[in-house]
């Protein structure tokens, strides 16, 4: 409040006003985004090909996928730290699903695709039931939930694989949703349920009361309450929502590498989480949107193809993440700061 | 003000909380106590002093990191970092052990007290870290500590490259790593010392009176003229020098310095302290609580491996029991509000 007013004795209101409310509903995202780009295109000037682009691009949209389904838990106050390895299982179990009816692709590929699809939707919604059920029904912490949902699914995607990745997935799998496959002669596969999970989230979110509600429950759960809103169903569904999202995502993971993975699972969390509120997606819930979701994957697969292309060592890239997060979590403080 | 709203008399007051002790403090021992006799029906071998010193002593790692948790729990924060600090301080001891030997191939000592400060130090470098952004910046731990977890697995791993350090000292690692005294495990000895230490610490002294204070009510305590961000940086730091303190132990236990020592211990230690009654909501939590909880996870896992269960369901069943401790927790204190 006092920024504003001596900013405005300065003088060019208009100028700090217009840059003010940008950086209060967009964050300082999309400018550090475009800094770092041109940063790594002055390094290594491959950086700045269209290819590059359409890379990073790729790169982004299956962390987006699962940013996505993280911020829906988000935006209610809560977490899910079991994301990454529901991933886990459910892409080793639709693997192991279509192995089993269509070994290397030989026999009815298209049941064992459908089959494999069913199946992950299957655990998706199980998982995420359980997780919203024990928060929103029985009261308990999400942050002890999902933890406790972590080992379970770890556990259970490391017994059923036998710890191995799962091999032979019919190559129909690969090429309808892998990198290598088109969309409407275009768009490959991962980018297209990208934008397709982006547009029905931004329609749920602002257009539905499930939506809606959802933002009330994460900026005010007592008024939520007040209010007459069934939250403890909508509560567990976006429990429901975020594993679903997920299974999704698992999906097209599976495509991309052709193996099921029993061991993906565990560093997606973090990044899902640094994604969206390094993009913008409040951990104090009720503020969040698919824009900014976006903007989050796209910085960190800005900084990791980056890093790649600058050749720095992967655990180093480990270490620069860190940073990244307390310093988008910093950001996001001072946000707050500025719109008070 | 509960009190003011709701009178009750001393006695029927009295009663509620004898029963509510009761059931914290009666439920845990009475399930270990029932665990270790069908144990010992089951499989003899359990009760074999070998196997249940090996209990005690993997139980005492757990304690100790659990017990930093704790302090952490209690001021209202979380520190997921623990597990990274310790394969963080394992690296950086057996590297600076390393390089001293090198330097001073004559005096051990100088060898293995460099290496553990060396360890201690970037142990206590992490929770600074942790508490001045956590304390000064107002920004929620579970991020910053996400953050520092990465960022202190990362350097471990990059200083190694993966590859487990080896060559230190045989003083340290032979002689004071499987040093018994009174065929216990030195380990133990040092564990009870600590938390003795922090029993002392949170019960009897200033220190632990302003942490229950700020995690029960921040702004309350502010106001009432105690120093918040240094006591919330205090109990970061003493968080992280407690984890560096046991990596240090199990790197003399295992003899390398490995950056995947410790990956467990986080998930493990938030588990016992939560299944000793610590709030997530802070402000509660009891030494001596959080070490039978700790004991409790050893003893279930021991049991596990004795009965042969496959180690990756395992983290299923730490993972069920994780929900159910807390769900029952949970479920007690909304009986209790009631």
């Amino acid at each position: 409040m006092s920024d504003q007013a001596d900013f405005q004795m300065t003088g060019s209101p208009n100028l700090y006003r217009m840059m003010m409310g940008f950086f209060a509903s967009y964050g300082f995202l999309p400018v550090i985004l475009v800094l770092l780009y041109l940063g790594f295109g002055l390094m290594e000037p491959v950086f700045l090909t269209g290819a590059n682009a359409l890379n990073i691009i790729e790169q982004a949209s299956y962390l987006i996928v699962l940013a996505t389904a993280q911020m829906f838990v988000l935006l209610t106050r809560g977490f899910d730290l079991s994301l990454g390895v529901v991933v886990s299982v459910v892409s080793v179990a639709s693997a192991m699903v279509m192995v089993a009816i269509a070994p290397e692709g030989e026999g009815p590929v298209v049941l064992a695709l459908t089959a494999g699809i069913f199946t992950a939707f299957a655990i998706g919604v199980t998982a995420g039931g359980i997780n919203g059920l024990c928060v929103a029904y029985f009261g308990i912490n999400p942050f002890v939930v999902t933890l406790g949902m972590q080992g379970i699914a770890f556990g259970l995607a490391t017994t059923i694989s036998g710890g191995f990745p799962v091999f032979g997935i019919p190559e129909a799998m690969i090429n309808s949703f892998g990198q290598g496959g088109s969309w409407f002669g275009f768009l490959s596969p991962p980018v297209a349920i990208c934008i397709l999970i982006l547009m029905l989230s931004h329609f749920v979110l602002n257009y539905t009361v499930f939506g809606r509600s959802l933002y009330l429950l994460g900026s005010n759960p007592r008024a939520a309450e007040v209010g007459g809103i069934p939250w403890r169903r909508y509560n567990m569904m976006s429990y429901v929502l975020c594993s679903t999202i997920a299974a999704v995502g698992a999906i097209l993971m599976t495509a991309r590498t052709g193996t099921g993975e029993p061991s993906t699972g565990g560093g997606l969390v973090l990044l899902s989480i640094a994604a969206a509120v390094a993009g913008g997606v409040s951990l104090r819930g009720g503020e969040g949107r698919v824009i900014h979701v976006v903007f989050g994957g796209l910085l960190v697969s800005v900084l990791s193809v980056g890093m790649n292309l600058a050749r720095i060592d992967s655990f180093l890239q480990q270490v620069v993440l860190g940073f990244v997060v307390v310093g988008a979590v910093f950001l996001d403080r001072l946000r707050l700061r500025i719109r008070l | 003000m509960e009190s003011l709203l709701n009178p009750t008399t001393n006695a029927e007051r009295g009663h509620r909380i004898l029963m509510r002790r009761l059931m914290v403090l009666g439920l845990l021992p009475l399930l270990m106590i029932v665990l270790c006799i069908v144990l010992g029906f089951v499989e003899p071998k359990f009760l074999r002093s070998a196997n249940l010193i090996n209990v005690l002593r993997n139980a005492s790692f757990l304690m100790l990191i659990a017990s930093g948790q704790m302090m952490v729990l209690i001021i209202g924060g979380f520190d997921l970092s623990v597990g990274a600090v310790v394969a963080l301080t394992s690296v950086t001891t057996a590297l600076s052990m390393n390089g001293l030997s090198a330097v001073f191939p004559d005096s051990l000592f100088l060898v293995i007290s460099g290496g553990v400060l060396a360890g201690l130090a970037a142990g206590a470098a992490v929770g600074l870290l942790n508490g001045f952004v956590v304390a000064w910046m107002k920004v929620s731990p579970f991020m910053v500590t996400l953050g520092t977890l990465s960022i202190a697995s990362g350097l471990a791993l990059y200083l190694t490259q993966g590859v487990p350090v080896y060559g230190m000292p045989d003083l340290f690692t032979r002689d004071f790593g499987r040093m018994r005294i009174l065929s216990l495990p030195v380990v133990i000895y040092l564990t009870a010392a600590l938390l003795i230490m922090l029993w002392w610490i949170m019960n009897h002294t200033k220190f632990g009176k302003y942490v229950y204070a700020i995690g029960s009510n921040e702004h309350a305590a502010r106001v009432s003229g105690v120093k918040v961000t240094f006591y919330i940086v205090a109990t970061y730091v003493s968080c992280s020098m407690v984890a560096s303190l046991t990596g240090i132990l199990l790197t003399a236990r295992v003899g390398s310095g490995e950056a995947g020592l410790g990956s467990t211990l986080m998930m493990e230690s938030i588990a016992a302290a939560v299944i000793g009654g610590v709030s997530l909501r802070g402000g509660v939590g009891r030494v001596e609580m959080v070490a039978l909880g700790a004991l409790f996870l050893a003893l279930v896992t021991n049991a596990m491996n004795l009965l042969r269960v496959d180690s990756k369901l395992q983290t299923v069943v730490i993972g069920v029991v994780i929900i159910l401790a807390v769900g029952i927790e949970t479920y007690q204190s909304r009986r209790a509000k009631r």
